[in-house]
């Protein structure tokens, strides 16, 4: 549930923005990494409910998943979190969950077996891009 | 007319708003390792909630976590609506990666290191709290970005040295960087003192000397006591208190600090 928490972080940070720059929000896309596992349509669900009633009610929010891409720093390989989910129990994936970089702690590269891992992609929700009206 | 901007990471925002209920930062950090910081932030927590204060203790050492081994919690943060509830020991709120990867080690990058910090600041639920303790990391670039996330609130630095020239050397460089970074020091603390360092060498006089250097108060000098190691991961932490390190450090706390 601390989905809740991060949404309002992200409408907050969109007001922010559209204060600092003397606009109006028209449009926002968020991004949901892999590794966050979060449910999309909560998400989304969550970002229509908590913009309800602000200054951001009219924007057009797109929200998309965004796909894991962890590199190994050993050897170099390229690899999704989706590759190595199913030897992980229910609870080291809440972990990372929580604190995607601690899924080092849990796993290791497919291909060298160390787990010196940095994630270059889909780690937690971001804001991907923002258009104002100015 | 419509135009793309960009926006700073909305995590930033969210610990300006977790903060906002806290009083007082207090940055324990000494640049080097097993001079002692992670153990006197432990019994600096342990000591200010004895006097009724409200004490949250953050481990941002995420390379060599400690406070919950010091502190003998085990129990996970639990997660609501307003983000992670830290679980409380003694008084003493306490957040750390161990909670969540205990005794395992955390190989993370630099990059991943900081965003596991910053992650922390940002779900971390403390509501009202008098003082936050951080157990700083020994990284420079970790400690940099501490500097830019909580720049906003009320800081103040404790530097926590031993009388060698190697852990002073590194104390300095701290210090620099605190004093760059416009950090007030509150003080610094001389740690794991030996009878030889007493009196009989100039060495006790330096962390002395690096306090005058940069206009801080010298906080005390506090023993070196085996009976520390043996205190560690008593789910107990009174047994640290109670040993000479800690009777010392609740004596500094006292002369120095407003209760």
């Amino acid at each position: 549930m601390h989905e809740f928490s991060l949404v309002q972080g992200i409408i907050d940070a969109m007001q922010e923005t559209a204060n600092q720059k003397g606009g109006k929000v028209l449009s926002f896309e968020v991004r949901v990494g892999e590794l966050s596992q979060f449910d999309i349509r909560l998400m989304r669900e969550l970002l229509k409910e908590l913009k309800a009633g602000t200054p951001l009610e009219g924007a057009k929010v797109s929200v998309r998943p965004e796909k894991s891409k962890i590199r190994c720093v050993s050897c170099g390989k390229v690899w999704g979190f989706s590759d190595v989910i199913r030897p992980m129990s229910g609870d080291e994936r809440e972990v990372v969950h929580f604190f995607p970089e601690l899924m080092n702690s849990y796993t290791r590269c497919p291909s060298c077996s160390k787990s010196y891992l940095e994630i270059e992609e889909g780690r937690s929700v971001r804001i991907a891009s923002v258009s104002l009206d100015v | 007319m419509s135009k793309e901007v960009s926006t700073s990471d909305f995590r930033e925002g969210m610990i300006a708003r977790r903060l906002k209920g806290v009083k007082m930062i207090l940055l324990v950090l000494s640049g080097k390792g097993g001079v002692g910081k992670s153990v006197v932030s432990a019994a600096l927590a342990a000591i200010l909630a004895k006097t009724g204060l409200a004490i949250g203790l953050l481990d941002a050492d995420i390379y060599g976590p400690s406070s919950a081994l010091l502190f003998g919690a085990h129990a996970r943060p639990t997660e609501g609506e307003d983000g992670l509830s830290p679980p409380i020991v003694r008084g003493v709120k306490i957040m750390s990666v161990d909670l969540y990867a205990p005794g395992k080690p955390v190989p993370v990058t630099g990059t991943g290191s900081r965003d596991v910090i910053r992650e922390m600041l940002a779900l971390t639920s403390w509501g009202g709290l008098d003082y936050l303790i951080i157990d700083m990391p020994p990284a420079t670039a970790d400690i940099a970005m501490l500097f830019t996330s909580l720049r906003k609130k009320n800081l103040a630095a404790f530097v926590v040295t031993t009388p060698d020239k190697l852990s002073l050397a590194v104390a300095h460089r701290v210090m620099e960087l605190l004093h760059s970074g416009k950090v007030p020091i509150a003080g610094v603390l001389g740690n794991m003192y030996r009878s030889h360092h007493v009196g009989s060498s100039t060495h006790d006089e330096d962390p002395q000397m690096l306090a005058a250097e940069f206009k801080a108060v010298f906080l005390g000098k506090l023993p070196y006591d085996a009976k520390v190691l043996s205190a560690v991961g008593k789910s107990n932490i009174e047994d640290l208190l109670r040993t000479r390190f800690g009777e010392a450090l609740q004596q500094s706390v006292k002369a120095h600090v407003k209760l």
